[in-house]
């Protein structure tokens, strides 16, 4: 891969590719911030305007699109509490509090670093070792991605505020949202009550954006005294100083790390990726007791995560031209239309188109500092708004960006009963990232656990007996549980 | 004053008739909305983003493409169904969404609810294998799930699906289909990966697919062999009899039945113009997209008769 560099940054540094990668990365920022617009919907908004161009230019485009969008979700996470994308929904636990505090600008300044350092990272992995990787990606079958998720699911533990009682109740509840609809392995309706519009299922998006977005709006509302001065303090990035970084590298690192391989693996993705990363970190970091409260470390490890999956979701997509997500599917798309044909003979094809890719990539990440530095400037004054006017603001931009994604009103129905319902719980002390973990989750959870049975002709037990990797996983969820008990009952006796 | 408002109603009156005449005459006066029943940047809504363009050229109007995803594309043809029937609003509908789903689930919509306009692309369906796997033919693989039942898996996209669908008539006109067991994924691209892995045995899709590599195929559901793979028999040929023999993934233009004729009959000539029309030839061509244009009466029949035959594939895959 090396020894083609030169020919790849020659497609990389012409004028059209540069001006491309700039427009894309910042565009991709801006979309990625908007809530709704998630990563797939603004890739695939470009996409019709790749057409014109040539092959490099048009996958550059979209990488630098889908890198700046994974991104962009956390500037709203931090700045109002709403994730941009599903992905930075756990940017939100420590950025809020941090921007409420009036460090969003200090937050800003770690969750783009944390970014960055993910993203380039991942893009060293792609370079260095994509076939290698792709070929172990395929041992990653449903028994390994369902122990994966079980994983995942201990992270509800880690984010319970306050009670972990309410915490796993209001896990449950993201569990069983997600089981509404079409049953995915035969198609019939569950849970619909005979309404046709629920065969779809509850949109994950509508719900993230309701109990985050709107529920926080209604709480706002609902404290009447401070309505007239603005919400967040926040005049642009302030990087953290180097001395800052102390004590987070290693975090930082176990973060990019799980981001990456999680991103390799299919039928995951960047949401359970950020999730894994922040409940490890919590559970890790030595500044954990000051999680969920605007503790940096904690948005280090979701920001580095999900933007280090993005260089692992196309390690797969470029090696074996399978993709992993719709994301990538639309890349691959992309490829087609241009006249270079996916598959597994991609690489060996058209090595220094994938070069460039990759390099690209590389170069994209780099881009996200100055160009995230740029964005979150121009959108500071919008920050200054009285809280008033602000909670309208926010209430519109989620009401466009559901409705923008399926264009589907029920979808606007399920926002606001999602937004008073977690208005409510909210105020009974329930936490709300249990819940969309387990609406993140679940139906992951649900397909690889039923498609293992089917594998293994209704035989649970052949899950630990024939599939290493799945033990290992689920002997880390046993840890993730019995440690912080193990932890506890020490201090007791200490 | 009262002759005045006489006169204001009359005239008004006299637009609408007027207005009403030329409706059918003007056709389109307004944008026409194409609805993609599926998300953005998916393969169907990448084809109709690039027939839009060619259809607004032959109509001589305006055309804009929207999207309404959920459900498989029932979310999206459950809202269209019983809408004004004035040809201003159509749906993009394959095989599944029009013929398979109103049959398998309680959807507000089914056979009666459409005016046909135009079938745009079908393509063929061919059943897969690895290219490392051991069976070279279809008997060999018979062989396979015979010798041994109940222990090789055939994937899909998921339940309903055409690579659902292709497997089963395969099976169902082999006599194996209670020997083979499904394992529905969500969507190609992780079945895919299921058969790269080796987890499936047998995955069912167009031929398309072949071109990604490391796929064999085994059996093509066409009325006659395909040009790109000769050795490859049809259904027919092994003995699988109709209705299962055949099977093609299509696509076309329907609007809300009641349609008035001459909407429909514009609408449809100006589908085949743009079909025929360079332009969208070249771009079914990059996306490899077989363009098949059937007028609206042909479609009609088409449709029809689609309708039933799926029935017997649906009952066979047990949904």
């Amino acid at each position: 891969m090396l020894d083609l560099l030169p020919q790849a940054l020659s497609l990389i540094f012409t004028v059209e590719g540069l001006l491309v990668l700039t427009f894309g990365t910042m565009l991709g920022i801006v979309l990625g911030a908007l809530p709704g617009i998630g990563s797939t919907v603004a890739v695939a908004m470009i996409l019709p305007f790749t057409l014109t161009m040539s092959q490099a230019p048009a996958i550059l485009l979209l990488l630098a699109i889908y890198a700046g969008s994974v991104y962009g979700g956390s500037i709203s996470a931090i700045l109002i509490n709403t994730p941009g994308t599903p992905q930075s929904a756990a940017t939100c636990f420590d950025g809020y509090p941090m921007a409420l505090r009036g460090e969003a600008g200090k937050a800003l300044g770690w969750a783009t670093m944390a970014s960055v350092v993910g993203g380039l990272a991942s893009s060293v992995v792609l370079i260095l070792a994509a076939p290698q990787l792709a070929a172990f990606a395929l041992n990653f079958g449903p028994i390994e991605t369902f122990a994966l998720i079980v994983l995942g699911l201990t992270c509800i533990v880690s984010v319970s505020e306050g009670s972990l009682i309410k915490g796993l109740i209001a896990g449950v509840l993201g569990l069983f949202l997600s089981v509404v609809g079409g049953d995915p392995l035969t198609g019939e309706p569950r849970f619909t009550f005979g309404s046709f519009q629920l065969i779809a299922g509850f949109d994950l998006l509508a719900v993230v954006i309701g109990v985050f977005a709107l529920s926080e709006v209604l709480l706002r509302a609902s404290q009447r005294d401070e309505a007239n001065v603005a919400l967040i303090d926040f005049r642009g990035i302030v990087l953290p100083k180097l001395g800052e970084w102390r004590g987070r590298i290693g975090g930082l690192l176990k973060s990019v790390a799980i981001g990456n391989v999680i991103g390799i693996m299919p039928g995951t993705g960047a949401a359970t990726a950020a999730f894994i990363s922040y409940a490890e970190a919590r559970r890790s970091a030595p500044t954990r007791a000051n999680f969920g409260k605007g503790e940096p470390d904690g948005l280090i490890a979701s920001e580095s995560a999900n933007n280090a999956v993005t260089g692992g979701a196309l390690v797969p997509t470029l090696a074996l031209g399978i993709p992993g997500d719709a994301i990538t599917a639309v890349m691959l798309a992309t490829l087609t239309l241009h006249g270079v044909t996916p598959g597994i003979r991609l690489m060996q094809d058209n090595p220094i188109l994938i070069a460039a890719i990759f390099t690209g990539f590389f170069v994209v990440n780099l881009m996200l500092l100055p160009l995230g530095m740029l964005v979150s400037r121009v959108a500071a004054p919008l920050l200054r708004l009285r809280e008033a006017y602000m909670l309208v603001v926010i209430t519109l931009l989620c009401t466009l960006g559901v409705f923008f994604v399926r264009g589907n009103p029920f979808d606007l129905l399920v926002m606001a009963a999602a937004g008073v319902i977690g208005f409510v719980l909210r105020r009974q002390g329930y936490p709300m990232a249990p819940l969309v973990i387990g609406m993140v989750l679940g139906p992951t959870l649900e397909i690889s656990l039923r498609q293992g049975l089917i594998i293994t002709n209704g035989s649970f037990v052949q899950f630990f007996t024939h599939h290493p990797i799945a033990v290992a996983l689920i002997l880390a969820a046993a840890a993730m549980l019995l440690l912080p008990l193990v932890r506890a009952i020490r201090a007791r006796q200490g | 004053m009262k002759k005045l408002k006489t006169s204001a109603i009359v005239a008004a009156g006299l637009a609408l008739a007027i207005g009403g005449a030329a409706q059918a005459q003007d056709f389109p006066e307004r944008p026409i909305n194409l609805v993609v029943p599926f998300n953005a940047g998916g393969g169907t809504d990448l084809l109709i983003r690039g027939f839009a363009p060619h259809f607004a050229e032959a109509l001589d109007g305006d055309v804009f493409v929207s999207n309404t995803a959920g459900g498989g594309g029932t979310i999206a043809a459950g809202a269209l169904a019983g809408q004004r029937p004035d040809g201003y609003q159509l749906g993009y509908f394959s095989i599944t969404v029009s013929t398979i789903q109103p049959q398998i689930n309680d959807v507000p919509y089914g056979l009666d609810s459409w005016s046909p306009i135009c079938s745009v692309a079908a393509s063929p369906t061919v059943l897969f294998t690895s290219e490392s796997s051991p069976y070279t033919s279809i008997e060999e693989a018979v062989e396979a799930i015979r010798a041994a039942p109940s222990t090789l898996l055939y994937g899909s996209s998921g339940p309903g699906a055409i690579t659902h669908l292709t497997a089963v008539a395969a099976f169902k006109g082999l006599g194996v289909i209670d020997d083979v067991r499904h394992l529905p994924f969500q969507g190609s691209g992780p079945a895919l990966q299921g058969i790269a892995a080796g987890t499936i045995q047998f995955f069912g899709d167009t031929e398309i697919l072949m071109q990604g590599g490391g796929l064999r195929p085994l059996v093509v559901f066409n009325s006659e062999r395909l040009a790109s793979m000769r050795d490859v028999p049809t259904a027919t040929e092994i003995g699988i009899e109709p209705p299962l023999n055949e099977l093609y993934l299509w696509g076309g233009f329907f609007a809300p039945a009641g349609t008035p004729p001459e909407v429909v009959e514009t609408l449809s000539n100006a589908c085949g113009e743009a079909i025929a029309s360079d332009g969208f030839q070249a771009f079914a061509e990059k996306t490899n997209t077989v363009l098949n244009y059937r007028n609206a009466a042909d479609f009609d029949a088409f449709y029809r008769a689609q309708y039933k035959a799926n029935g017997a594939i649906i009952e066979a895959a047990g949904l």
